[in-house]
C-alpha cells in the first residue's frame, strides 16, 4: 500500500510511517521511513530522510540515512550526504556531497 | 494538470503545513494546517489535528480543528468533528459527533413579526343597536313593495341598511 503526494501538494513540515511513500510533489523538512522513499520526476524534496530505501528520479537537497539502499537514477539530483551500505548511482544522474558506506 | 489524488496511509504522520491543488484522502494522521484547493477526505481511521481551509471535506474519522470550506462539509456517521466549521453548505448524517460553532454566512432570514407589513384590518363592522330587531318587521314590506333591483338598495349604503339587506336576503330565500 503505497502513500502518494501529489504533484500539486506542498508539506513543510515532518512526515513519518511504516509504510512505502511515493513523492510526486515538495516535501519540506524531514522525512523518516520504515520502508521506501520513492522521489519521482516532479518530485522536490528539501529534507532529511531517514528510510530503509530511496529511489531518487527527482530531486532531492539533504542527507539520506538509509539501512538498506540508495538508488539515484538518471533524470535524479541529489545534494547532500548519503550514508547507506549499498548505493547506485546510474548514468546521467547528478550527485553533489558525500558517500558514506561504512557497514 | 496531473489529476492525482494524495493518498496519506495509514501508518503516515504528517506534521506541518499542508498546501495543494488537488484531492487529499487521509487514512492516517496529520497535524498543523491543511490548505487544499480541491477536496478533503478523511477516512475513519484518519486522525485530522489542523486548521483546514479546502473547497469539499468529507469527514468520516476524526478532525480537530476549525475547518472553513468553501463549498461544503460532510460529516458521515462515522465522523468526529470538535472545532468550528464555516461553510456555505453543511450536511451532517445521523451518527456524525459535532461540537463546535457552525457559521454558514449570510443567511436570509425570515423577517421579524415587527418589520411585516401590518395584517390587513377589515373596516368594523357597524352594529346595528339593540332596538334594530324590530325594525326589519316595519320595514320589509317597503323594500317589498320598491322591488327594485337590489343594486339600489347597496346605492344607499347606510350601515344599518347593509345589515337589513341581509335579512331582506334571508327572507327573500324563505320565498
Amino acid at each position: 500500500m503505497a502513500n502518494v503526494i501529489g504533484s500539486s501538494i506542498v508539506i513543510d513540515g515532518e512526515i513519518t510511517g511504516d509504510e512505502d511513500l511515493v513523492v510526486q510533489g515538495t516535501v519540506k523538512g524531514r522525512i523518516a521511513l520504515k520502508q521506501s522513499l520513492f522521489v519521482e520526476n516532479s518530485g522536490v524534496v528539501e529534507a532529511d530522510i531517514e528510510t530503509q530505501n530511496v529511489e531518487i528520479s527527482g530531486s532531492v537537497t539533504g542527507n539520506i540515512h538509509a539501512s538498506d539502499k540508495v538508488e539515484l537514477r538518471s533524470d535524479g539530483k541529489m545534494v547532500g550526504d548519503i550514508k547507506a551500505p549499498r548505493i547506485l548511482i546510474a548514468d546521467g544522474a547528478t550527485f553533489k556531497g558525500n558517500v558514506d558506506m561504512d557497514r | 494538470m496531473a489529476d492525482t489524488s494524495t493518498i496519506v496511509g495509514q501508518t503516515m504522520l504528517i506534521k506541518g503545513n499542508l498546501e495543494g491543488d488537488e484531492d487529499l484522502t487521509v487514512q492516517g494522521r496529520i497535524e498543523g494546517s491543511i490548505n487544499l484547493t480541491k477536496t478533503l477526505i478523511i477516512e475513519p481511521n484518519g486522525v485530522v489535528k489542523a486548521d483546514v481551509s479546502v473547497a469539499n471535506a468529507v469527514v468520516s474519522g476524526v478532525m480537530v480543528g476549525n475547518l472553513t470550506a468553501s463549498d461544503s462539509l460532510e460529516i458521515t456517521e462515522s465522523g468526529r468533528m470538535v472545532g468550528d466549521i464555516r461553510a456555505p453548505r453543511v450536511i451532517i448524517v445521523e451518527g456524525a459527533s459535532v461540537r463546535g460553532k457552525v457559521d454558514m454566512g449570510d443567511l436570509e432570514m425570515p423577517r421579524p413579526a415587527s418589520d411585516r407589513k401590518p395584517v390587513y384590518t377589515p373596516k368594523p363592522m357597524a352594529r346595528p343597536s339593540a332596538p334594530s330587531k324590530p325594525k326589519p318587521t316595519v320595514k320589509t314590506p317597503e323594500k317589498k313593495t320598491a322591488s327594485p333591483p337590489p343594486k339600489a338598495k347597496k346605492a344607499a349604503p347606510p350601515p344599518k341598511a347593509a345589515k337589513k339587506k341581509k335579512k331582506v336576503v334571508v327572507k327573500k330565500k324563505r320565498r
